[in-house]
């Protein structure tokens, strides 16, 4: 596995980087308008204890137009005692407000929103949207793609309230973060195009970070991915997200993540 | 009487229109991969006009094949473009022109839309001829903003008005 893993890692290191349509964040580029996709995140991570965390993230998302779309997104997980339960849910909205295309290459820059809530017990000090806590995240993304090569870079405000009914966010921790991402993506095949139906093969590297505003506190996760898009349309991408530096609590920092999504076109009028 | 009026009404139009739209030649911009041109591709095929559509993978170029007889909008080109996330980078429309008059500055009109001759040789157009569109939106903003600085001499051209297109002659 480890051999496996180096193996990737040199592979991304010595070349330059992917496409954009990233496994660990959002690119400033919108899906077509009037489509519908669906995706499906899993994610295994694996807890200080030894215990095996699964995250299952159905996610629902729809190009109104050209310059605006939105996800709604469900949080089903094992963290609870109880065995799966649906922990909670997001909505994600996003409005590219600047495009500039050129011969094989763009520079785009979106403002997001996301809005979630959850009811599970909150157990560390990363604020985590997606999964984890209740609250909201406004932010900036810029993408640029020069042929193969896709940049991507995030910046934003996350600030979490109680998981309600049962669980206060603590008073003692930090309730507001700053996120920031660096994504880098190339894409590796086919090197000619003859059709569709070609299987593409995306290779990406990106680093995520968060410091908490109240303590200072921060971490630094990687997170390398290969990605398959089959038939133009469907995607398959295996991540691995491993921290690199953290001063803070973090309860499953480590861990492997399958992505399906499908993009239906022209759903709408 | 009024039946008359009709049939001369329509012997005339159908003297003025001696130009059709075969085909045309798109360039996207803004794109590389086979998801995002197949994104345009669904878009394009979705224009009630258009007939086939041949993509080229590797130029990020389609191939717009229209409907014989239909009403054709090249805005909607453009539009469809836009909306799959991208931009047109050229335009290239196939006419099957009769006898058409071509000089700088003069005007036909086909299926509401108004064409005006740009930068073309004065004469007479019969068959397929190739012409560029050279409105904003149909070239990449950088050649329009140089057209639009050396194009004193063709007034329309600065104003942006919907159906109207400028054409050079290829």
């Amino acid at each position: 596995m480890n051999k496996i893993f180096l193996f990737i890692s040199l592979f991304i290191y010595s070349s330059t980087f992917s496409q954009e349509l990233f496994v660990f964040t959002e690119p400033a580029s919108n899906m077509p308008s009037r489509s519908l996709g669906f995706r499906d995140m899993n994610g295994f991570f694996l807890e200080k204890d030894g215990k095996l965390n699964y995250h299952n993230m159905p996610e629902i998302m729809m190009g109104i137009n050209k310059k605006f779309m939105l996800h709604a997104q469900a949080f089903i997980s094992n963290r609870q005692d109880g065995g799966f339960e649906t922990e909670g849910g997001s909505l994600y909205a996003k409005y590219r407000f600047f495009s500039e295309d050129a011969k094989q290459s763009h520079f785009r820059m979106a403002l997001f929103a996301r809005a979630s809530k959850n009811g599970a017990d909150i157990h560390q000090d990363e604020i985590e949207l997606q999964g984890h806590n209740s609250g909201y995240e406004a932010g900036f993304i810029a993408t640029q793609l020069l042929h193969k090569v896709a940049i991507n870079s995030t910046i934003s405000y996350e600030r979490a309230l109680d998981n309600k009914p049962n669980y206060k966010f603590p008073p003692t921790q930090s309730n507001s973060a700053m996120n920031y991402t660096l994504s880098v993506g190339k894409l590796m095949l086919p090197k000619i195009y003859t059709s569709y139906n070609q299987t593409n093969v995306n290779l990406m590297f990106e680093l995520i970070g968060q410091r908490l505003n109240g303590n200072q506190k921060s971490f630094l996760d990687m997170g390398p991915s290969i990605q398959f898009i089959v038939n133009s349309q469907a995607r398959f991408d295996i991540g691995y997200r491993r921290q690199l530096y953290s001063n803070m609590e973090r309860t499953a920092q480590n861990g492997m993540v399958f992505k399906f999504e499908y993009l239906f076109f022209n759903v709408f009028k | 009487m009024k039946k008359l009026l009709i049939l001369t009404v329509v012997l005339f139009v159908s003297v003025l229109v001696n130009a059709q739209i075969l085909k045309a030649e798109l360039t996207a911009t803004g794109l590389t991969c086979s998801m995002c041109s197949k994104a345009t591709y669904k878009q394009l095929i979705s224009i009630e006009a258009i007939e086939k559509v041949e993509p080229d993978l590797n130029n990020t170029a389609f191939l717009l094949y229209f409907k014989n007889g239909s009403a054709v909008n090249i805005g909607d080109v453009k539009k469809k473009v836009e909306d799959a996330g991208f931009s047109v980078g050229e335009l290239v429309v196939v006419f099957n022109f009769k006898d058409q008059q071509a000089a700088n500055n003069s005007s036909f009109t086909l299926d509401n839309n108004t064409y005006t001759f740009m930068d073309t040789k004065a004469g007479t157009l019969t068959g397929e001829v190739k012409v560029k569109i050279l409105d904003k939106g149909f070239i990449v903003d950088k050649e329009y903003k140089q057209i639009a600085k050396t194009s004193k001499q063709y007034p329309s051209y600065a104003t942006i008005n919907k159906n109207t297109y400028h054409i050079k002659v290829l």
